[in-house]
């Protein structure tokens, strides 16, 4: 199977290099940027065939394709990608607007492709332990869950981040999706309801998009659950940031933690001092073998248009909340 | 000084050994179950009183350890003895009870102070020292939760009788919405989202409430008997813009014990949220209200803030019943 990368936007696209060289019978054709800097830069850095537009790629012939560009030019590249009979995998939020991520569908659905979510976390080891423990019963029926995706500003990696017109918004953008798709996830249920608290409390003139954002999501089966998205840990942090979260039912509480298992490191020959070094599985391997068998098995993977398309409309709605400091409803 | 104390449940009791520790003179214990009174004068060495009068009579000041809609009248009644008053949180279940209490000790000339110890918790203390020094910056986003297990006798207990505790939300919340109003000021709205106990004796309550303050910061607010018996965990996450500060109980226990199981049931029938520490902090608290009453000096929490945490608790259950934000002003 022949893959390739569109656009190295995405700082997850770095990852995902490595993954796909993991996986026995995948070649990684290339990818494709038209930054040419960057282009230059990773191809040198990373030992890959860099194109420096999106077609050339797709002219290569590849089967799957992985989308890391900013938010708001994924429309763009799924369409491509489409239209030469090529499958999805996306980075998540999947788009900026419901509009883009419908289009984007249309087009899968048009030219007969699979589109996969990027949403990594459903595939972590601890994450899933606990979809499985709720799945057998142990916490009982499902009350209420307390959500942290705190990271850093993700600005100094990549600018766009925190540039309305291609990430869509800030914090709340970045971070409310992974949660939604895994409350989505664990409870089988949908949102109906949901109330943000948003602004930008961080780095007030110096990005004009949200660092911080305090949501709470009622779904249609009553559970409900906060989220806390916020760009609020320092550059200083040991690590990026977290996911994490404490789920409450009738038989007492859960707490997971995603990036628990790693070690601490005090050096001064790296870049963070401590630095938490991650042990444990990447989640990422996991998800793009699932999108590749999901090729191979021409079956729907795992996680769908759908679910990416749910959760961008979370974030929509925590914005729109934000802006009548009131409760908004999800209308099904 | 001379001091009684009402009410020998597990508060008295704590608040007994501070007044010995700070070097009070204990009078005399008076409870409406005679007998606990009894057995608490008893450890200390003072009389067991038939009735809150007669104690009033020969005290300096009364601390009133009693079920949370006793306050109210308790203080008035001694105030109009000319008894300062030591008064456990919330400061009232209404807003206009809480009024009139300041307003009856100040026109009687007492002291009036309400016990929200959190504040006295050395961590709290030195975080709080930490954010009004300016290591963080202006706060962005705080995070406080204390979940802790149903007090036992479940339905028979006071603090289950949500008329006479105000429930998880002014009973156990409120010692954070104080603590959030200290560090964050004026609240301009509030949201909130619990579940109920499915049966008295289960874990289930559980309410999540979003803070606005009038500066721009927000705070998620995370309280519960959500736990099986004798698991109470606290911590706080205080994210500023040049700093950060992470808690949590968890973290920070000096002595893990892996034991035999003993006793059956050895949980506390009210969980307290203690340390290893060379002073428990309601001993702290006492020797503070000991010294200011002795020295005239203002005590470090104002019966006005314990109004605006009261007011805070108000709101919460307001955005409880309505479904919608609610701003504290607003609240009567």
């Amino acid at each position: 199977m022949r893959f390739g990368i569109m656009s190295f936007a995405h700082l997850h696209a770095e990852g995902f290099v490595g993954n796909l060289r993991a996986i026995p019978g995948l070649e990684l054709v290339g990818f494709s940027d038209d930054d040419t800097r960057r282009g230059e830069h990773v191809a040198q850095t990373f030992g890959v065939r860099w194109f420096a537009h999106h077609e050339e790629l797709l002219e290569a012939g590849v089967d799957g394709v992985i989308v890391c560009s900013e938010n708001a030019r994924r429309r763009e590249l799924v369409a491509l990608a489409a239209a030469a009979k090529v499958h999805v995998l996306c980075e998540k939020p999947i788009e900026v607007t419901l509009a883009d991520a419908e289009a984007m569908r249309d087009a899968c659905e048009t030219h007969g492709v699979r589109f996969m979510t990027a949403f990594p976390m459903r595939f972590e080891p601890s994450i899933r332990a606990v979809k499985g423990a709720l799945e057998r019963g142990e916490l009982g029926s499902l009350h209420a869950a307390a959500g942290i995706n705190h990271s850093e500003i993700p600005k100094a990696h990549r600018a766009w981040f925190a540039d309305k017109a291609l990430a869509g918004g800030g914090a709340v953008m970045d971070h409310t999706v992974h949660l939604t798709d895994l409350l989505r996830w664990y409870t089988g249920s949908e949102v109906s309801e949901v109330y943000a608290e948003v602004g930008n409390p961080f780095y007030p003139g110096e990005v004009d998009v949200d660092t911080a954002g305090l949501v709470t999501l009622t779904f249609a089966d009553g559970f409900f659950a906060s989220i806390d998205c916020s760009w609020s840990r320092p550059t200083s942090y040991p690590r990026w940031g977290h996911l994490k979260m404490e789920l409450f039912g009738e038989r007492g509480a859960v707490r997971v933690d995603g990036f628990a298992q790693s070690l601490t490191a005090y050096s001064r020959h790296l870049p963070r001092n401590p630095s938490w070094l991650a042990w444990g599985a990447d989640p990422n391997q996991a998800m793009i073998e699932e999108f590749v068998a999901s090729i191979e098995e021409a079956r729907e993977p795992a996680v769908t248009w759908r679910d990416g398309y749910e959760a961008l409309r979370v974030a929509l709605a925590c914005y729109a909340s934000a802006d009548a400091g009131q409760p908004v409803t999800l209308d099904r | 000084m001379r001091v009684g104390i009402v009410g020998a449940g597990s508060m008295g009791r704590v608040h007994a050994a501070g007044w010995k520790a700070a070097g009070a003179e204990l009078i005399g214990v008076t409870s409406q179950f005679g007998e606990t009174a009894r057995e608490l004068a008893r450890v200390h060495d003072a009389r067991a009183f038939d009735d809150l009068d007669t104690l009033l009579a020969e005290v300096d000041v009364v601390d009133l350890c009693v079920p949370s809609d006793l306050h109210h009248a308790m203080t008035l009644r001694a105030a109009q003895a000319g008894t300062h008053v030591i008064c456990e949180k919330p400061i009232a279940l209404s807003l206009a009870d809480g009024e009139a209490m300041i307003e009856a000790c100040e026109r009687h000339g007492v002291r009036l102070f309400i016990a929200h110890v959190v504040r006295f918790f050395p961590q709290y203390r030195l975080a709080a020292q930490a954010a009004q020094a300016g290591q963080l910056g202006e706060l962005g986003v705080m995070r406080l939760r204390r979940v802790s297990y149903p007090p036992r006798q479940g339905a028979a207990s006071w603090f289950a009788d949500e008329a006479r505790s105000g429930g998880v939300v002014l009973d156990l919340m409120v010692h954070d919405f104080d603590y959030a109003c200290w560090l964050g000021g004026r609240v301009e709205r509030v949201f909130a989202k619990s579940v109920k106990m499915a049966h008295p004796d289960a874990p289930g309550d559980y309410v999540q409430a979003t803070l606005r303050f009038e500066g721009g910061a927000m705070a998620l607010v995370e309280g519960g008997w959500a736990y099986p018996p004798g698991t109470f965990r606290t911590g706080f996450d205080l994210a500023g813009r040049e700093g950060l500060i992470e808690w949590d109980s968890d973290a920070s226990e000096s002595i893990q014990r892996s034991l035999l199981p003993g006793e059956p049931g050895t949980a506390a029938a009210v969980g307290l949220p203690l340390s290893v520490l060379a002073e428990d902090p309601y001993t702290t608290q006492i020797k503070h209200v000991h010294a200011a009453i002795a020295s005239g000096e203002p005590f470090a929490v104002s019966p006005r803030d314990a109004l605006e945490a009261l007011r805070v608790g108000l709101a919460t259950r307001a955005s409880l019943r309505s479904g919608r934000s609610v701003a504290p002003a607003e609240v009567s």
